[in-house]
Formats: structure tokens, sequence, C-alpha cells
């Protein structure tokens, strides 16, 4: 059943008028295809995170009740879909004003820009529909071939591990081939793609925070177990660089969007209906963050400090991004603060309006993808077997009951007891789980560097 | 979207997988009551998530933008969006709710406390109209001829004749030849219940009193309804007067004063002689108290009105006492005592809500 159909005639000459404005003014993308679908098929798109094609699971089906609770409620609506792949897939949906349809293709053509350009999607597979799709249907066979219980069990416990992965691998895999020799990026590209794939893993030398790259090749795992492993794996890794530039990226195309809108697209008529919606988009809800405005200042500010700002999207995350440029100016005039709970009151109020803590909170709320930092230390602890991971603490402790949980499934997948080091309340704690229960002891501090 | 719907039912799937595994809890707990909707009731999904490592609650502080001094309260809590923090993928805190249909609650139910289906008490199936024009007959409106039948007719009348001649045929319809649609009336069984939920609301029903009622007229009203397509409740309300008063009314109301359980039969027989004749209605009677009546000699009153009156005209008439701290539960000794031979009185005592789930399977597991 197709999903989707190409864009109504009337927004063709618009896509190619807004397409040339983005080349002239320097955006640069793979080819960009314009889709048109219903708002109700828009949410289970977004499901999918993006592919239609992607394999069954409840969990997209759970995905979709919420988002389509949240539609119905008039809570959320979904604007577009862009999916990081060549050619670039951009959806429209087809209850947008046109107004809206030009702020949504002049936007995802900064996405799409960013998507090509941007060092941390460098190692992504732009061939990820294929993938997706190729998934999709191993994930079928193995229902029909072992049951769709069991699938969904197995795949439960290695969805629980997904980011137990490295952010920086790929990236790293990718400069060590470009050093190595002096192929066609494109080579490199798949080279460093494919190991992530490949059966010798990358990850094999401990310590390692490609615990999941650990697992897909040394845990006990029967072959079909192996492959989801390892197509879990190869999705949390073609998911991770948008985690890690969530502002940069939305503040990228947001800044493009308005640019491009204000200079020459949009009829009298349509201005004060953008300037609703943008402004919509962009707008700081007291005590929240919000990606698409953090994202949109940041690159104004640079531009006002004459910085490159090409060069910014080029080789930027999040994390570098706020680095170079929050300072004391911006936070200020960004009215930037830390919160925090109050122990007394338990009630979350403004804490610091300081531009360094303001600035030290982000970084820290943004380091890693925003997931706690686990490290698998030893795959034999103690001469038996068993798994040590190490939870680098930063200042943020984990959710035990949550870890637990996870603990579980990962002792399950790797059938022998597993422990993990954390900190809880300024103590480091073992936490061991052997699959069924959870035990948490104290660790000393010495015993804990012996332990690592 | 064909592949979403399979995905999101095996999710539906899994969450009434849960639902019948905690299904003992709910039955005990208040947490469905007001999630009823006209066909479905919504069940809050937790548990189901898959589990990750992720920041717990000592980092649930980040970096906002806005206005306020240091130490004012952020006004934006309730809706957990994306702090610093979730520029990740940490999502909100809400916890999603699945409509499930009122019919596969009560299967559970069914399965889970073992209750047999119900028989409609004698051949009260009432005759719907409903119909459509599968009928022939030879007279009526042109417009309804059965073009092909009125033909054939023909054609055999002419046959018959032997003036039919296969070099020239011509068949010419007469009169008696037309053949017209008719409508056809299907009966339909059909079977309609009512339901009396009759409390005590003087002063010694407690708040967890009610709140047991309240819970068992749930799960009784979500199990009858599915054995009938068509289910009537009546609300009663007792202390020394009784009256009729809608949903909202009966579970909130706290009237205080004495306690003459006759004046909540009398209400209910003369709404049964009046409004729910035996002749159409399958009838069920449930009445709540903590057992404290009046005086004996409106105890007698009552089982005399019970024995002669009610239940020879209702499926089942059910008195569930409610264990109270000043009740002294005589009424149901009383029943007990005087009624015993009657097959159509169930009395039950519930001690606490642990007890709900026995006094559903007493009252609704005769199948009548």
């Amino acid at each position: 059943m197709r999903q989707s159909s190409p864009i109504d005639a009337s927004l063709r000459p618009w896509a190619e008028r807004i397409q040339a404005l983005a080349r002239s003014a320097g955006l640069d993308f793979f080819d960009v295809v314009f889709e048109m679908v219903e708002p109700s098929q828009v949410n289970a798109l977004a499901a999918y995170g993006g592919f239609p094609v992607r394999y069954p699971s409840w969990r997209f089906g759970m995905e979709f009740e919420r988002m389509e609770k949240g539609r119905q409620w008039g809570l959320s609506k979904i604007y577009e879909l862009v999916i990081n792949n060549d050619p670039t897939y951009a959806y429209l949906v087809r209850t947008n004003s046109m107004m809206e349809q030009k702020l949504v293709m002049a936007h995802v053509l900064g996405h799409a820009d960013f998507f090509k350009h941007n060092a941390w999607f460098q190692p992504t597979d732009r061939g990820m529909l294929d993938r997706m799709a190729h998934h999709g249907s191993r994930v079928r066979r193995f229902v029909d071939a072992y049951g769709q219980d069991n699938v969904d069990r197995f795949l439960d416990q290695a969805i629980s591990l997904d980011n137990l992965i490295d952010p920086f691998l790929p990236a790293r895999e990718l400069a060590r081939a470009k050093d190595g020799r002096d192929e066609a990026t494109a080579v490199h590209t798949e080279r460093a793609f494919s190991s992530l794939e490949s059966h010798t893993s990358v990850g094999a030398n401990l310590p390692t925070y490609d615990v999941l790259g650990h697992l897909a090749e040394h845990a006990p795992l029967e072959p079909w177990q192996r492959e989801l492993m390892r197509l879990v794996r190869a999705e949390a890794y073609y998911f991770v660089p948008q985690r890690m530039t969530k502002i940069i990226n939305e503040g990228w195309a947001s800044f493009w969007h308005s640019r491009m809108l204000t200079h020459g697209l949009l009829e009298t008529d349509e201005i004060v209906d953008f300037a609703d919606c943008h402004s919509g988009a962009t707008a700081a809800v007291p005590g929240q963050l919000n990606p698409y405005k953090l994202g949109i200042e940041l690159f104004r500010y640079a531009e006002e400090k004459g910085l490159d700002l090409f060069k910014f999207r080029k080789i930027h995350n999040d994390t570098s991004f706020i680095d170079a440029l929050v300072d004391e100016e911006f936070a200020e005039r960004c009215s930037l603060f830390v919160y925090d709970r109050n122990p007394k009151s338990g009630v979350l109020e403004v804490a610091d309006r300081g531009w360094i803590e303001v600035k030290k909170r982000l970084l820290q709320g943004l380091s890693w993808g925003g997931a706690p930092r686990i490290e698998l230390l030893d795959d034999d602890y103690e001469g038996r077997g068993e798994l040590l991971l190490r939870h680098h603490f930063e200042g943020r402790e984990l959710d035990l009951a949550e870890a637990g949980d996870v603990l579980k499934h990962l002792a399950r997948l790797w059938r022998r007891p597993v422990h993990l080091l954390t900190t809880e309340r300024e103590q480091t704690r073992l936490v061991t789980s052997d699959g069924e229960g959870i035990q948490a002891v104290d660790v000393t501090d010495d015993e804990d560097s012996q332990a690592a | 979207m064909f592949r979403i719907e399979r995905d999101r039912a095996r999710f539906r799937e899994i969450v009434r997988g849960r639902l019948r595994r905690d299904l003992r809890r709910f039955l005990s707990s208040a947490e469905l009551l007001g999630r009823r909707g006209e066909e479905t009731v919504s069940i809050p999904v937790t548990q189901i998530e898959t589990p990750r490592f992720k920041y717990g609650s000592n980092a649930d502080g980040g970096v906002g933008q806005g206005p306020g001094e240091e130490g004012d309260p952020l006004e934006a809590e309730e809706s957990q969006g994306e702090g610093a923090g979730g520029a990740g993928e940490q999502e909100g805190q809400h916890i999603l709710e699945v409509d499930v249909d009122l019919a596969d609650l009560a299967d559970m139910l069914g399965e889970e406390l073992e209750l047999p289906n119900i028989e409609p008490r004698g051949d009260r199936m009432l005759t719907a109209t409903g119909g459509s024009y599968s009928g022939i007959r030879s007279v009526g409106p042109k417009s309804l001829r059965h073009f092909r039948r009125t033909y054939r007719q023909a054609l055999k009348r002419t046959i018959a004749l032997g003036e039919w001649d296969p070099e020239k045929p011509s068949v010419i319809p007469t009169a008696e030849d037309e053949r017209i649609r008719c409508r056809k009336e299907h009966p339909k069984p059909e079977s309609s219940a009512v339901v009396f939920h009759i409390m005590d609301v003087s002063g010694s029903m407690g708040r967890e009193q009610k709140e047991i009622v309240r819970i068992k007229a749930f799960w009784i009203d979500t199990w009858l309804r599915k054995q009938y397509d068509n289910l009537d409740v009546v609300y009663v309300v007792h202390d020394a007067v009784a009256k009729i008063v809608d949903q909202d009314t009966f579970f909130h109301l706290r009237e205080s004063g004495g306690t003459k359980i006759s004046s909540a039969y009398d209400l209910c027989l003369s709404e049964i002689l009046e409004r729910y004749r035996p002749e159409e209605w399958n009838i069920y009677p449930f009445h709540y108290s903590d057992g404290d009546n009046w005086s004996a000699r409106d105890t007698e009153r009552c089982i005399a009105v019970l024995r002669d009156e009610i239940l020879p005209r209702v499926n089942q008439f059910c008195y569930g006492q409610v264990k109270s701290a000043y009740g002294s539960g005589q009424f149901k000794k009383d029943l007990d005592a005087a009624l015993a031979d009657e097959e159509g009185l169930v009395t039950c005592a519930v001690e606490d809500r642990e007890g709900i789930p026995e006094a559903i399977r007493a009252f609704l597991g005769k199948g009548r």
C-alpha cells in the first residue's frame, strides 16, 4: 500500500524556487524528494522514525498510539518529517496551509544541507531507507521462523541496551579510515559503516563504550539473535548523530527557513501567519529549553560576531557548538538560567543565573548524546565470565530501579551475572543482577579502583 | 496505514495481556472507575516501556529560558518537556492510556472469576422491528416490481398456454404475472436488562464503604452490559426515605440519618411495576448496606416485600453487606434466616476491598 504521494502541482513551482534560493544562499544537499502524506499517516511515519519500511514491532504501535492521542486531543501536530538518506526524503502534511508548506520546505532544506555536510553525519548510511527495508524483511522472516513472541522478547532485551553505544565511534572509525588511505570519501564512508555490522567487532578490546557491539560479537546468542543484535546496533548508530545535534540541526534549519521566507518567498497576506507559526515553533516556554529557539539564537549570535556559519554547521555537534558560542552576553540576552529541585519544598525553581553555571549545566545535559556514559570494563570479571560495567558519574545519578531492569535483560542475554558500578548519594555502589533479582552493595574506593 | 495498524494491534494485545494479568489488582481498586466511556474503558499503561539506563530523580534540574529571579518556582513544571537533558531523547513522563473495549474487559472478568454466561429468564425475547425487501407478492406499488421474477412468471404462463413461439419470442406480462417486492419482517431477539443499585447512605456508611460499593457496581455493570444488548441502570439511595438519583450523586452523596430499608424496596418495586415490567426486562436489584436497619419491624416488612413481591419478578436479588465500623450486620442474618429457600436471593458480606472479587463471583456466579 502506498503511503505517500508526490507533491501537488500547486507546490511544485515553489519547491523548485525554494531549492534554487537555498542553493544560491550556499546550502548544498542531496536530491530532495518531497512527498505528501495525510495527517493520519504522518503519525505512523513518525512512529517508525520516518521509515515506513521498518521492522514490525509493538513499540512502534505504542508510539503511534501515543501520537494519535496527542493529535486527537490537539496537543501536538507534526508539520514535516525529513529522513537522512540520499536522496533525502521529506514528508509534507497535506493539511498544511500554503505558507506552512513553504516554511516546511525551506526548513527541510536546512536539515538536508546539515545531513550532507555535518561531520557527525558523515559515517551514517545514506542508503538507510533500503537498509531499513532489509532489516524489516529479516525481522519478518525471523518472526515466521521463531515466532512473534520469541522475536519480541529478544528485541525487548536488545532495545533496552540500545543506548549502550559509543556516539563517537563511527566518526573515529571514519577518521582512521581516511588517515590510512587516500581514497574517495564515499568509499571510506562505506567502509566505516560496514565495520559497524562486521563480524570482527571494533570494540573487541576492552574497555569499550560500544557495549552493544561487544555483546553482538561475544554474547552466547543464536545466529538469528546475533543478527537482530547487529541490526539494533546499526539502527542505534544511525540515529545517534541526530541525538547529538538536535540543537544545532534545528537551529540551522530554523535559521534558514526564517531567512529565506522573509526574503521574498512570502505573499503579503502570509506574513502574519508566518510570524505566528515561526514564533510558535521557536517559543521559549518558561522553564524549558526549546532546541529550535536556542539553536537559532546561537546561529544569529555567531552571525553577528562575523563568524563562518557554514563552518559551524560542518564541524560541530550540540556540545561543541554551545561550548564555542555561549558566553556571558549570550546567556544574558537569552535569559538562560539553571533550575533545580529545592530539596526542602520539592519544587523546581530558578537556582542560578550565572552564565558559567548555565553553560556548565547545558554541556552536562548534552554530553554523550544526553545519555549516561556507561563503559564495559570486563567480560570475565574475577575470572567468572561475568560482565562489569561502570557508570561514569558526572553529578547525575542513574534511575536505579530502571537500571536494575536493564541489568536483568543484560544478564539474560549474557547468560551470566552482570555488575554495574555506579554512584548513589556520593557512595560507589556495585549493582548485580543474575537475570532474576537485583542486589546492590557499597564499594569502598580501594575495591573500586581495583575493579576498574 | 496497514502496517502501523498491525503494530498497534500487537501493542494493544500486549496491553490486554497485562490487563488480564493485573485484573485482580484492578478488581479491588478504584483505578478504572471514571475511565469508562460508552464502549470502552481507558486503561493506564505503566511498566510497559522499555527500560533503559537513564538519569534518575536527582537529575531533574536543567537549564531553562525566561524571566524569574533566583528562587522563583518554575511555572511549567507539570508539563515535563525538554529540559537541557531533554535535548537528547528523554521524553516527558506522560502515562499512556489505551482504550480497551468494555466487552473485552467483561470477557476477562468472566475468565478471571469463571463467571457463567447468563441465560435470560423465560422466553422474553423481544421482537424488534427490522427487515428488508426480500419478500415477493403479487400486488403492490409498481416501483417495487421485481422485473426478472415478473418476466419469468409471464414466460411460464406463455409456455403453459402453448403460445410460445421460439421463432418469434415475445413475452408480455399481464396483471397476474406482476411480482412485487415486499418488506419482510425479521424478528430479532433482543434482550434488555435493568440494574438497580440501591445504596444505604445513612451515617454509618463511610467513604471506604462507598468506594467498595462503587467498585462493585462498576464491575457488575461491565459484566451485565456484555450479557445484554440493552442495559438500564437505576440508582437508588436511601436513609429513612429512598429516592432515585443520577450516577454522580449516587457515588458522591453522603447523607446521614436513620435507615429504613423498606423505603428502598418499596421504591424498587414500584419502579418494576411501572417502568420495568418483568415480561420485558431482566431485572437485577443490588442492595448495598452495612446491615443496620431502623427496627426489627421494618426488617420484617422488607422480608415480606422481597418474598412476595420482588423475588418473583426479578432474575436475582443481591444483597451485599459492607462491613463498617458502626454497622451491626444484623440485616444479612435476618435475610438469610427468613429467606434461606429463595433461590433468587444472594447475600454476601464484604469485609474490605480484597473481598470484592469474591462478592462479584457470588453475585454473578449463578448465571441467572
